[in-house]
Formats: C-alpha cells, sequence, structure tokens
C-alpha cells in the first residue's frame, strides 16, 4: 500500500511531506505518469491559483490519470485548490474549467457583500453535518486552519461533510465515494490536522 | 466563527536568535523554546547583512519540518527568485517590506505564481508629529521616511496582490507600552483584507485591549513570550476568560 502525493510545482509541499513523515506514512511524490506505479491512494495539495495548477496538470499529463484513477475507485483527497479543481469550474481570473468530477462552482467571496475580509485566513471550525471516515477521533467545531478567496457554489448538498461559517456557509469538507475533498489545510492545522492526513491513509 | 491570531514574531542574525532592540544573541531558545503546540502561526526574519544565507534558510526549514503551523519568512525579498529561495525552504507565506513598497510590481509576479494569500505586505508606520493622528510610512527599517501615508501604501499593495497586511508601529515597536490602537484602528477598518499588529505588547491585557478595541485579524508580538516566564497557552486562558474567540 503505496500513498502518492502529486506535485505539480506550482507551491510549497514542503509542509504536506513533513506532516506525512512526522505520520510515518510510506509514500512517493508523483510529477509524471511513470510515478504512479504501485499508488493506491492519491492525495492532491494545491497551492496557487486554480488556472494555473489546471494547466500544470493538463501539461504535465496527469489529468487523465487522475480521472481514470478516480473512475477506478482510487481514493484521492484534494487539499485547498486541489479540493476546488474536483469541481466542474472557477471564476478565478477568468472561467477556468476543473476536472469535473463533482458539479459545483467557485467563487469569490468577495463578490458576495459579505462585509468580511478576504482572503478568508486563518483557524476556523468545521460544522460536521454527518459521519465521515476522514473526521474519524476529530470532534464537532474542531479548529482548522483556511487561506482562500473562493468558495463552492451550486453543489449538490449530499456531497457536503462539513460546513464552515464566515460570512455565508462555506464547504469545508466534501466526500462522494472514493473522493474526499478538505478546503483548509490539514498540514497547517496541528493535531486536527494530522489527524485527517491519517484517517485518510489508514480508513478512506 | 473565524478565531483570533496570537502569531510569534522572530528574527534570526546568521541563523541565531535574536530579541530586537537590544540585539543580544540567544543561542539557548534559537530552536526550542516556543510552545509549538499553542501559538497559531510564525513569523521569521531575517536581519543578517548577508541576505539568503544557508544559515537562515536551515532555520526556515527546521521550523517548516517541525510546526504545522503557517510559517510566514521575511527579510530582503527583491524579486522572485527571492520568494522561490523561501518558499522552497518550507515558508507558506512571504513578508515584502521596503522593496516591494518602492516597486510594487514584485508583489504582482509572486502572486501569479503563488497567489495572493501567500503574501503578506508589511508597512513601517510613524506618526508625523505626537500631537496629530497622522502617519507615515518609512522604509529601510525605519530610516527613510517614505512621505506617503500608509493607507495609501496599503491600498496600492493590495491592487497589486498582497493578501494581508502587517501594520508595524515605529513608535511603539520594543516600548512593551502596547499596541497603536489609533493607527491600527485606522487601518484595519479601511482595509479589507485580513491586517496583523505588531509593536508594543508588553503584557496580556495589551493584547486583549488589541481585539477588543479594533477589529483586527491577528496579534503579533515579538518579545513578549521570552521576557516573560510565562507561556502562550497562560495567554490564551486569559483571553478565552475575556470572551475573545481564540483557537482552542
Amino acid at each position: 500500500m503505496k500513498l502518492g502525493i502529486i506535485d505539480l510545482e506550482t507551491g510549497n509541499l514542503g509542509s504536506l511531506k513533513s506532516a506525512i513523515n512526522k505520520l510515518n506514512i510510506k509514500h512517493r511524490i508523483c510529477k509524471k505518469k511513470f510515478d504512479f506505479e504501485g499508488i493506491d491512494r492519491i492525495i492532491l495539495p494545491g497551492v496557487g491559483a486554480f488556472g494555473d495548477f489546471m494547466e500544470k496538470l493538463e501539461k504535465s499529463d496527469l489529468k487523465n490519470l487522475l480521472i481514470d484513477k478516480i473512475q477506478k475507485k482510487v481514493p484521492i483527497l484534494g487539499i485547498c485548490v486541489g479540493f476546488q479543481v474536483l469541481f466542474s469550474e472557477s471564476y478565478e481570473h477568468g472561467v477556468n474549467k476543473g476536472l469535473n468530477i463533482i458539479k459545483g462552482q467557485l467563487k469569490n467571496l468577495k463578490d458576495e457583500n459579505l462585509n468580511i475580509k478576504v482572503p478568508h485566513v486563518g483557524w476556523n471550525e468545521c460544522k460536521l453535518l454527518k459521519d465521515c471516515k476522514l473526521f474519524y477521533g476529530i470532534k464537532d467545531y474542531s479548529d482548522f486552519y483556511f487561506t482562500h478567496s473562493y468558495f463552492v457554489k451550486n453543489f449538490d448538498e449530499k456531497i457536503v461533510i462539513s460546513e464552515t461559517e464566515y460570512g455565508t456557509k462555506i464547504v469545508s469538507v466534501i466526500n462522494q465515494e472514493n473522493i474526499y475533498g478538505v478546503q483548509f489545510h490539514p498540514e497547517k492545522s496541528q493535531l486536527n490536522g494530522l489527524q485527517v492526513l491519517k484517517n485518510f491513509n489508514e480508513r478512506c | 466563527m473565524l478565531k483570533k491570531r496570537l502569531i510569534i514574531v522572530l528574527t534570526f542574525l546568521d541563523g541565531v536568535l535574536f530579541r530586537t532592540k537590544n540585539f543580544i544573541p540567544d543561542y539557548r531558545y534559537t530552536k526550542n523554546f516556543i510552545d509549538l503546540w499553542s501559538i497559531d502561526e510564525l513569523i521569521l526574519i531575517d536581519i543578517s547583512k548577508k541576505k539568503f544565507n544557508k544559515e537562515f534558510l536551515d532555520v526556515v526549514f527546521y521550523f517548516s519540518n517541525n510546526c504545522f503551523v503557517p510559517i510566514s519568512v521575511g527579510g530582503g525579498i527583491k524579486k522572485l527568485d527571492d520568494a522561490d529561495a523561501f518558499f522552497k525552504s518550507g515558508a507558506d507565506k512571504i513578508i515584502l517590506g521596503t522593496n516591494s513598497i518602492k516597486e510594487n510590481d514584485i508583489i504582482k509576479q509572486i502572486s501569479t505564481k503563488y497567489g495572493n494569500q501567500s503574501i503578506i505586505q508589511s508597512i513601517d508606520c510613524k506618526k508625523i508629529s505626537s500631537n496629530n493622528s497622522e502617519y507615515t510610512v518609512m522604509l529601510n527599517s525605519g530610516t527613510q521616511d517614505f512621505g506617503k501615508d500608509p493607507l495609501t501604501c496599503a491600498l496600492e499593495a493590495l491592487s497589486y496582490g498582497a493578501g494581508e497586511m502587517l501594520i508595524n508601529s515605529i513608535d511603539n515597536d520594543g516600548s512593551l507600552l502596547g499596541y497603536d490602537l489609533e493607527l491600527i484602528s485606522l487601518l484595519s477598518k479601511k482595509l479589507d483584507c485580513p491586517t496583523l499588529a505588531l509593536g508594543g505588547a508588553g503584557n496580556w491585557q495589551h493584547i486583549l485591549d488589541l481585539f477588543e478595541k479594533t477589529n483586527i485579524s491577528a496579534a503579533c508580538t515579538q518579545n513578549i513570550f521570552h521576557f516573560t516566564e510565562e507561556s502562550i497557552s497562560s495567554l490564551k486562558k486569559f483571553l478565552k476568560e475575556n470572551n475573545i474567540q481564540i483557537r482552542k
């Protein structure tokens, strides 16, 4: 059993790697198709802009491979922008198509007239709406570290595991079969975050 | 609900932790004095003459490997390559100062690659005279008057892609007399990005005042945790007792 962490070189993977190392999880950094040999669990971390991220995914030939793996029910965890690209499209710097695995659109919090500071940065609570293997052993309303400007709209309520209050209700965790996604950064969320990563590796 | 953040700022000279103002090196504490499990965020600043030295990058790498909270790194960033060096060493965000106030374009370059959320613009503010509430922006560690007001500089930085604003009061820095609440209210009210306050915290009450009297997102402190024996958890307990929403 081996975990693959996708590296598109769009940002810093260091903190995710050190969190995974801290948990003693065997893993491989995956940059090309060839790297996925023997990988049966995938983390798609995301730092940077949506469009840039999708472009790198296409250029590296990993887009189709990723869709194929997901269809073959390989567990995948999207983090932050890696979570956002699972949806249909984003309105960050124009309209950009996502992987379109899950129905939903990413819209800027700024355009909602919510009277909040954007980006949404800092520790905020996840209100659990449903049980999920990803949140095994984690209390309701636990704090996680968020840093983002875009949030999901026009989604299917069934997939929502937790929501977070920031001027409006933000979808913070989703699950649909083998697909998991978190808007926050588990690798920056101390013990709760480490528990999410551990759960993904052991239970999902 | 979004919590108020507590951030520790650490300054380093050639990879060794320094206290600001009186600059006494403190080798014992360099890497292991912080209660890494209760602070919300860390800021690491290089004050060495030779920037991007191996000693400092090693410090960044060390912290990013050992504490699972966001780490922001600053000190001498002039171009995209400089930011790359910090991100590669494990920074989650970078802090821009003098150079990006003079040349806004660097902000755009970094935000295009890493996103707005990865950039904190730091602004050193100084009162023009003690009997009014007008401020000016200072450059080069407070030695040069830029001649622009802080709000104008902050709005410019935001328009080029900064994500957060660090408001530093030069007058109160190191005084331990409390934050400049007037300056901080003035800016944090008018800016629609998260704002961080630095300069002046000398006791827990100062931090409470900051959170109660302004809508600041985060309190930054430099010296307080090692000048006193008290730990971050006692501060958190104090803030909680006073109904400030902080991380559990």
